[in-house]
């Protein structure tokens, strides 16, 4: 049972949560960067009517869609330095979050920039708009309302992924728990430490997309929380 | 100004537009009616492009559309297009509706288009909401904002997609004598519409459609006193019923 | 050297055979029994208790709120010690069946919700009792909406059973993962792997997208 439950111990491994903690969210912050900056351009290429820049966007896409982060984390881990590129676990994992939340992403964009009315388009090219200018004037400025609060969901799950980088021995949050839980033989105290750093993440996205809806007056369409 | 000269389109396998030859003059009104589905809106959505032909001639303002001489995104600019939903930017208020193709597809120095949208709100009435968001307004208010964006571009054809037909009934009017005073003032008009009453005020003529086919043309007076077809007949005693 | 790679990957064939049959069990099983107690579930959630929604709402976000990761280490880790005998195998389970109940629940209560109070208002008048407008009414509407996202769920589920590696279980993942000490070649191996998770999910990602296309068939694609 859980009557020798050590909250003492937990206080000693605190500086390591903190440190985990702060790992965590700054790496899932550089990863979501990464991750729009993929998810842009694949919505990009998405968007055309040529089939050539069109069609490797949607194999990417589904190609990440249809296999698990944690297969694709280690194919970059055991593939990167067969192709001569030997990165730290760190980089690995930020350009594995990156790599897979980017394929969401470009599909949240593209379902916001979809759900702007065919009648808001025709008023563009009514007034002699050309595409880049409707896209910039009309559709975007309404698109980016509607994408913010699914955006902010697959940032929730990003963080979540992120625990997977433990696994490559990444110091993060879940390796923190790890930590005390081998060192000590204290999973208990080690993983309900870390499930509770997360909760604190996940509350405060939480309310941040709940916050963003509201202000913003739109309800959010579909997100992968 | 428009003419056109045996023209048809398709949706896939139905023929939604039959050889259709058809002119409208400068400063020339025409009012088009029809039953849901006659291809009315078809028609005016060919004007600008909105909408491609198959075959025949589609002639606007001198330049032959499918041409490769034509450039469409700069035809579109004198040619105003009034939708029946209105389509105002909802992330824009009423004078930032008017005043953006001018800016950004006119290229005209922001405080002078910005001049010249109060003075079209406050032609169509609505001087008191330049800050206004779509959603704030009437749907009369917003076909009228509609309207002052279509002239702010100083266009020399303005087609309206059924104007009136989304409104309560109580702010059609105030949407029809925004109407009335842009034809007095000698614009070119196309307008798609079933508000006989505006027909008898301003069109030079009604062109009746059914099925994709132009079936009658005339003028307001012997189109409504004196119908030729059956067709239209049957159409003017439902509307006039009403 | 490709020639060696290659001969010894023909070598692990079973192996891997046996980790797709692993990740095939695993989410089967979990996708079954997650199925009905999310059902069981998103049906309790929306029956009007305030308390049951927000004991269920809790429970949920506890579990929205963790990585999968972290719950199967607390599984897997801490019933034992409750007194709870378990393997891997009956801990992957439980974890990943919790999961799938937490995420389904959800997108039935979402889908109830979406009913329009009429139709209810319209079964309680025909006299209706409440399983009977859960059962006759509800449900078929609810249904309508919930299944696109249920299947989209399903793929995560089954990606996401690919985590219970971490605790030893030879699914497709582990398989990958003991192959590429023996076969130095990250790549080929977790290709390979990609392939097998690929042949399981993408035929339900198609099967998603078709429904969410039926259900919104009255939207075209918008020309930009």
């Amino acid at each position: 049972m859980l009557e020798n439950f050590s909250f003492r111990t937990i206080v000693e491994y605190l500086p390591l949560f903190g440190q985990g903690f702060a790992a965590t969210l700054w790496l899932s912050i550089v990863s979501f960067a990464g991750a729009l900056a993929v998810g842009i351009i694949l919505c990009a290429m998405n968007l055309q009517r040529s089939r050539l820049l069109q069609l490797p966007a949607k194999i990417y896409i589904d190609a990440i869609r249809a296999t698990p982060l944690l297969a694709q984390l280690y194919f970059l881990y055991f593939g990167l330095p067969r192709l001569g590129v030997v990165l730290p676990e760190l980089f690995v994992g930020i350009l594995a979050l990156a790599l897979n939340s980017g394929a969401y992403i470009a599909e949240i964009i593209r379902a916001g920039i979809l759900s702007i009315s065919r009648g808001q388009v025709e008023a563009g090219i009514a007034s002699g708009m050309t595409y880049a200018q409707r896209m910039r004037l009309v559709i975007l400025p309404q698109a980016i309302r509607v994408t913010i609060p699914p955006l902010l969901g697959q940032a929730i799950v990003l963080v979540k992924d992120s625990a997977l980088l433990s696994l490559i021995s990444v110091a993060e949050l879940t390796r923190a728990g790890q930590l005390l839980a081998s060192d000590r033989f204290m999973p208990a105290e080690g993983f309900l430490t870390t499930a509770a750093c997360y909760l604190v993440l996940y509350y405060g996205l939480k309310s941040l997309a709940a916050f963003s809806a509201r202000w913003l007056g739109v309800r959010p369409i579909g997100s992968r929380t | 100004m428009i003419e056109f000269r045996g023209v048809n389109k398709w949706f896939g396998a139905l023929h939604v537009l039959k050889d259709i030859t058809l002119s409208v003059e400068p400063r020339e009104v025409v009012v088009v009616c029809g039953p849901s589905g006659s291809g009315k809106s078809t028609l005016i959505r060919c004007i600008n492009g909105l909408e491609t032909i198959q075959n025949g001639d589609l002639v606007v303002d001198g330049q032959r559309l499918g041409d490769r001489a034509t450039n469409m995104t700069e035809l579109r600019t004198e040619i105003g297009f009034v939708f029946q939903a209105f389509n105002l930017y909802p992330h824009k208020t009423a004078l930032e509706n008017v005043t953006l193709a001018p800016i950004h597809v006119r290229k005209i120095a922001r405080a002078e288009a910005e001049a010249s949208g109060r003075e079209m709100l406050a032609k169509v009435g609505l001087a008191d909401k330049f800050n206004a968001y779509p959603s704030e307004l009437s749907g009369g208010q917003q076909q009228r904002v509609a309207i002052a964006r279509c002239l702010c571009m100083r266009p020399k054809i303005m087609l309206f997609d059924e104007p009136t037909s989304a409104l309560d009934p109580e702010m059609i009017s105030e949407v029809l004598d925004v109407m009335v005073g842009v034809a007095e003032e000698g614009m070119t008009m196309m307008v798609v519409t079933h508000e006989m009453g505006f027909a008898r005020k301003v069109a030079q003529r009604v062109v009746f459609m059914d099925a994709g086919a132009v079936v009658e043309t005339g003028t307001p007076e012997e189109f409504f006193s004196d119908p030729k077809t059956d067709r239209s007949r049957a159409f003017l005693s439902k509307i006039l019923r009403h | 050297m490709i020639w060696f790679q290659l001969q010894s990957l023909i070598g692990s064939y079973p192996l891997a055979l046996r980790g797709l049959g692993m990740t095939i069990a695993l989410s089967g099983i979990s996708l079954v029994l997650g199925t009905i107690l999310g059902f069981a579930l998103g049906v309790l959630r929306t029956s009007g208790s305030r308390m049951l929604d927000s004991i269920i709402g809790l429970w949920v976000d506890l579990i929205r709120g963790t990585p999968f990761l972290v719950q199967i280490f607390l599984i897997f880790f801490i019933l034992p010690e409750l007194g709870v005998e378990l393997g891997a195998f009956t801990a992957g389970i439980i974890a990943l069946t919790n999961l799938a109940a937490c995420f389904i629940c959800e997108i039935v209560a979402a889908g109830i919700r979406s009913v329009p109070t009429g139709q209810v208002e319209a079964a309680l008048a025909s006299g209706l009792s409440q399983w009977q407008r859960m059962r006759q009414v509800v449900l078929p509407q609810a249904m309508r909406v919930s299944l696109p996202p249920l299947v989209g769920q399903y793929v995560l589920l089954i990606k996401d059973s690919s985590v219970v590696s971490a605790i030893g279980l030879t699914d497709l993942t582990r398989v990958g993962w003991l192959v590429v000490q023996r076969v130095p070649n990250g790549l080929l191996v977790f290709a390979i792997v990609g392939i097998g998770y690929f042949v399981v999910c993408y035929p339900l990602i198609l099967l998603a997208r078709r429904l969410e296309r039926r259900m919104s068939a009255a939207h075209g694609e918008v020309q930009l």
